[in-house]
């Protein structure tokens, strides 16, 4: 079959605790859907998403991983040759925020020395439900030098952005630090208001 | 699954279950409108051992001229729709293509290999389509494909240069996405006009500065002053002394250019885009400045053509170039002179058409007909023929006269014999013949030949949405005995609307990543844990569970090896199979065994004892190729023995280790106080008191031992016996007691003599070591002491051997965990093993008198 039909691929990987979404984040920017039905993911899955960022043609291939405990020590040999990780916490849920240390903690010892990190607090549309306030996703975010934004794959908030800009961090990296401009930056979230506008076009 | 259900077995699955009309109508959905699918043959890829069906399909292309083999393989069958289909291999049927067959095959599967230029050889295995038919329609489709190349070739020898397969780039090396783009081109390409100014002189050998006159009434008479300037000279200089001094043709060339940038239409910026010149050849392309940034991928490339073919006083030369979404090619060309000379003008044109190339990815590859838009003009120098016997038409005026001259054009009356300029058209000539001119007069030739007037210049042109708006020749320019020509075009460019372009890319980009990830192979299981419920030492549980291919292809799949413990699963467990295929819609069982025996035991302990929460026995990780990885959780609950356990695990126990469940052990295991309920375990105590007791009945036993040998049949009896305490009569013979007892001495992880195992080995006397032996924990030393009296006490009655003895015990009690093993290891356990066994005076024994003691009181 016709073979290359993009110029990079990024191997991205989803983490975090049970139950906070990464396959739904997943499933939001690769098919554009939703759906509250839980099923948890029993394996490694992946999808692919071609997006396109400054004319070139990137695909990514996103692995979604089991988020249940008693695979932890599985998943960890999966961390080896991600370009690009994706730390999910719910933050209707005061566990998961507090084990983005442990997480943190897992990456550092299984993944590639120079993987791009983001933390994702998912769920932000269920305000009423809270418990991790934006604050204490941004603070402990700045504490390890990590990109953050709360995301909402339910309402497609940031979705696109978020993976676009773990992306664009990667490709930074990959054609040689031209990124001058911008040195080690910490993204903390713009809010909300310019999600469909700025950021959305390179991933439409 | 149920949506599996309606399709029919993998195996069965062929193009014949589908009407073939059906087949050939999605096939067909797949090319662009003006490519015809022509006969569709199924055939079976192999690829090594694997074979892969597909579908040959011999496509032809009206605008390429050409026919191909495209070999497609089906995500589906039967075929819903044209996205079933996945392009594997491009075939052009070109010189290098063979198609051979292999006779050795039997009659109804009969290989053949397709090859083409750059690959290996693709082997096909031959598939009929309808059985009854067999190899007739193999025949059939390779009469097909014999007709095709004579359709191609006309029987004469093949040149690659005429053969167009580029449309084939289509289906190859330029991805899916660039596939649907292509296809979806009508939805974001929009027209925009452009003109083009065409202009051909042949000025005669005269430098421009003769030129005191503007070439205005030339180069800026058109209405709208004009986007492209294609601007072709002929004669520049032709004289050999000039050919041959390139500084100054070159300043020729470079003054004719500041020239004619001097005399264009008024009130636009214009650049230079290119020029290009052969000797006295030149063609110069200038664009409006704003043009410019749309303008890519300019080459330039001159073929040589006049005396000997190839000295270039006679050729052409073209710029070639892109313009938003559309390639232009302009050609200027002198073509060879005289009357007579029809046959070597054709024969110009015919070389400079074929072999001019333009550079493409490193390789002259474009050729002029790989062009949207192609403009040829130039001093081709065909004649009006002096029909015999009629006069030579006098001085000339109007238009009928012109008519009635062109009847008897050369190119004309050759292009009409498809002898040259195949498909280019000229637009009506109107003006008068532009050649042979008394320099500085509108007079034909009063010289000595009295050439008879001729059209010589000429502009045509190839190619969709061209216009033309004006064609002329200018009188009012005398400085050659040729005079100007120009053509002015209005073109339609093809030309990307962005925003609409980026809103298709994004859909076509999202359409192909889904189809790619739709096609994902995909299996599923119909239990992600495997549980084994309650296992208990040295008895297997099987269980079973199955895999079922729910996707429509074949999917490979087998257990990933694990970095710990560098296999596909835990030592206790077995999976059989570990890999293989499965069709679509089929499924397959797969076999786990649980067995924590002598050699696993100790593993599965460690395991639990290291995991916090409840342990699960492993988790084995099903991969798909190409697809995802499932998990599978292998758990179940083990029934804790005693065998396996330490020696101070096992004093911790105050009542029967078969009545602690497992969460119980652990805490024993994981204790580590000195804290224990008796001096030595019960289990060794009631063995080697059974054993002590047979006394005089224990001929055979201690005289080998083997951890990987099988247990005896009675040994879960024994088992049990032991992990009840019961006071039943002991249920097996001294054979099994004497397993039983080496293998609760074996099984821990920690050997007896641990952590002294070296300094024993080094210690020369029995006092020395001793001195180690009251180092050992409680438990140890008393087990160690009891069993020594106990082994003195029958080497002494005759109940074994002391050599054998020593031997077993000391590999067995100095066990070592470390692997520095010396060669004369063995020999130096079973030395240290003597010491304390040998008979020696009752007074010097340790611990007293004998075994009687019941000493085990808690």
């Amino acid at each position: 079959m016709a073979k290359k039909t993009y110029d990079l691929l990024f191997k991205l990987l989803l983490i975090g605790d049970s139950g906070v979404g990464k396959t739904c984040i997943l499933f939001r920017f690769s098919d554009d859907a939703f759906t509250s039905t839980f099923i948890s993911t029993i394996g490694i899955d992946f999808k692919i998403k071609t997006v396109e960022l400054r004319g070139k043609k990137i695909k990514l291939q996103i692995w979604d991983t089991a988020g249940q405990e008693r695979f932890h020590t599985i998943t960890t040999s999966y961390y080896r040759g991600a370009m690009g990780i994706m730390l999910v916490y719910d933050i209707t849920n005061e566990k998961s925020f507090e084990n983005i240390v442990k997480w943190l903690r897992n990456i550092d010892e299984h993944a590639n020395e120079d993987v791009e990190k983001m933390i994702l607090g998912n769920k932000c549309d269920m305000s009423d439900k809270r418990v991790v306030s934006k604050e204490r996703g941004e603070a402990i975010a700045r504490e390890h030098s990590i990109r953050f934004m709360e995301t909402s794959a339910k309402s497609n908030i940031n979705i696109d952005r978020a993976f676009c800009e773990l992306a664009e961090a990667i490709l930074d990296k990959t054609s040689g630090r031209e990124s001058a401009e911008n040195p080690e930056r910490v993204v903390i979230d713009r809010g909300n208001s310019d999600k469909a506008t700025s950021y959305s076009k390179c991933c439409a | 699954m149920e949506r599996g259900s309606s399709y029919p077995n993998a195996a069965d699955t062929s193009a014949a279950a589908v009407p073939e009309e059906t087949t050939l109508s999605i096939v067909q959905q797949r090319f662009k409108a003006d490519e015809t699918v022509h006969l569709i043959f199924e055939a079976y890829q192999i690829k090594g051992r694997e074979h892969f069906e597909g579908l040959l399909t011999l496509v032809s292309s009206s605008s390429g001229g050409t026919y191909a083999i495209i070999s497609f393989s089906l995500l589906r069958t039967p075929l819903t729709g044209s996205n079933d289909l996945k392009i594997n291999k491009v075939f052009p049927i070109n010189t290098s293509f063979k198609l051979t067959t292999d006779n050795k095959g039997s009659k109804t599967e009969q290989q053949f290999e397709l090859c083409t230029d750059d690959d290996r050889p693709s082997q096909y295995c031959y598939h009929p389509i309808r059985t009854e038919l067999g190899s007739d329609e193999f025949n059939e489709f390779c009469a097909e494909i014999d007709s095709c190349k004579r359709t191609m070739w006309d029987g004469g020898s093949p040149s690659e240069a005429v053969l167009n397969f580029r449309w084939l780039d289509d289906y190859r090396e330029i991805g899916e996405v660039k596939q649907e783009l292509k296809k979806r081109e009508s939805e974001y390409i929009v027209y925009k006009d452009i003109v083009i100014y065409c202009a051909t002189w042949n000025v005669n050998n005269r430098p421009c500065w003769d030129n005191k006159n503007t070439l205005r009434p030339w180069l800026a008479c058109g209405e709208k002053a004009p986007d492209i300037y294609a601007i072709g000279l002929q004669e520049l200089e032709t004289t050999a002394k000039a050919m041959l001094n390139g500084n100054q043709m070159q300043m020729y060339a470079t003054q004719w250019v500041r020239k004619i940038l001097e005399n264009l239409h008024n009130g636009v910026e214009y650049e230079e885009l290119q020029s290009v010149r052969l000797y006295g050849i030149m063609l110069i392309i200038i664009v409006r400045k704003q043009l410019r940034q749309h303008i890519v991928r300019c080459r330039v490339n001159s073929v040589a053509r006049g005396v000997f073919k190839t000295l270039g006083n006679k050729g052409g030369v073209a710029v070639s170039f892109q313009l938003n979404e559309a390639n232009i090619c302009f050609v200027n060309s002198h073509l060879a002179a005289h009357m007579g000379n029809v046959a070597e003008r054709n024969d110009d044109y015919k070389a400079i058409d074929m072999s001019m190339r333009f550079e493409e990815n490193g390789l002259q590859l474009r050729t002029i007909n790989d062009h949207d838009h192609i403009f040829w003009l130039g001093d081709l120098n065909y004649r009006i023929q002096e029909p015999i016997g009629q006069q030579r038409p006098g001085p000339m005026s109007d238009a009928q006269t012109f008519e009635l001259m062109l009847q008897f054009d050369q190119l004309r009356m050759e292009m009409s014999y498809d002898r040259c300029f195949k498909g280019y058209t000229e637009g009506e000539i109107k003006f008068a013949p532009t050649y042979k001119y008394d320099v500085g007069t509108d007079t034909y030739d009063t010289g000595e030949k009295q050439r008879a007037p001729a059209y010589c210049d000429r502009v045509l042109w190839k190619g969709k949405r061209i216009e033309q708006l004006e064609y002329n020749g200018v009188m009012e320019i005398r400085e050659s005995d040729h005079k100007p020509v120009y053509a002015i075009f209005r073109v339609k460019i093809k030309t990307r609307d962005d925003y609409k372009y980026k809103m298709v890319l994004s859909e076509v980009l999202k359409a192909v990543d889904k189809r790619e990830n739709d096609s994902q192979p995909q299996i599923i299981t119909d239990r992600p844990i495997i549980e084994f419920g309650l296992v208990r030492f040295n008895e297997p549980v099987i269980r079973d569970f199955n895999v079922y291919n729910d996707c429509s292809q074949q999917v490979d799949f087998k257990f990933k090896v694990k970095d710990l413990p560098n296999d596909i699963c835990e030592k206790w467990l077995h999976v059989d199979p570990r890999s293989d295929s499965l069709m679509i819609d089929s499924a397959r069982s797969i076999r786990v065994r649980m067995l924590a025996d002598a050699n696993s035991v100790t593993g599965l302990l460690k395991k639990i004892c290291s995991t916090s929460d409840r342990c699960d026995f492993d988790i084995l990780i099903l991969h798909v190729r190409s697809g995802r990885d499932i998990f599978i959780t292998v758990t179940g609950e083990y029934q804790p023995s005693c065998f396996g356990l330490s020696m101070e695990t096992m004093c911790r126990t105050e009542r029967p280790i078969g009545e602690y469940t497992l969460t119980e052990i652990k805490e024993l295991m994981l204790d580590v106080t000195p804290m224990y309920r008796v001096p030595m375990p019960r289990e060794y105590f009631l063995l080697i008191d059974y054993l002590h007791k047979q006394s005089g009945q224990l001929k055979g036993i201690f005289q080998s031992y083997d951890r990987c040998q099988p247990l005896s049949s009675q040994f879960n009896a024994v088992r049990d016996w032991l992990d009840t305490w019961s006071d039943d009569k002991f249920p097996g013979t001294p054979q099994t007691a004497a397993e039983a007892l080496l293998l609760l001495l074996d099984l821990p992880e920690q050997a007896l003599l641990e952590p002294f195992v070296d300094d024993l080995l080094a210690t020369r006397s029995k006092a020395d070591a001793e001195r180690y032996i009251d180092l050992l924990s409680e438990p140890k030393r008393n087990v160690f002491k009891h069993l020594c009296l106990f082994l003195c006490e029958g080497i002494e009655r005759g109940d074994y051997d002391a050599n054998n003895i020593a031997t077993i015990f000391g590999r067995v009690l100095l066990r070592s965990s470390k692997c520095n093993v010396t060669i004369d290891y063995h020999s130096r356990c079973s030395e240290f093993m003597q010491r304390f066994i040998r008979i020696e005076n009752p007074d010097t024994v340790v611990g007293g008198n004998g075994l009687s003691s019941a000493s085990l009181q808690t």
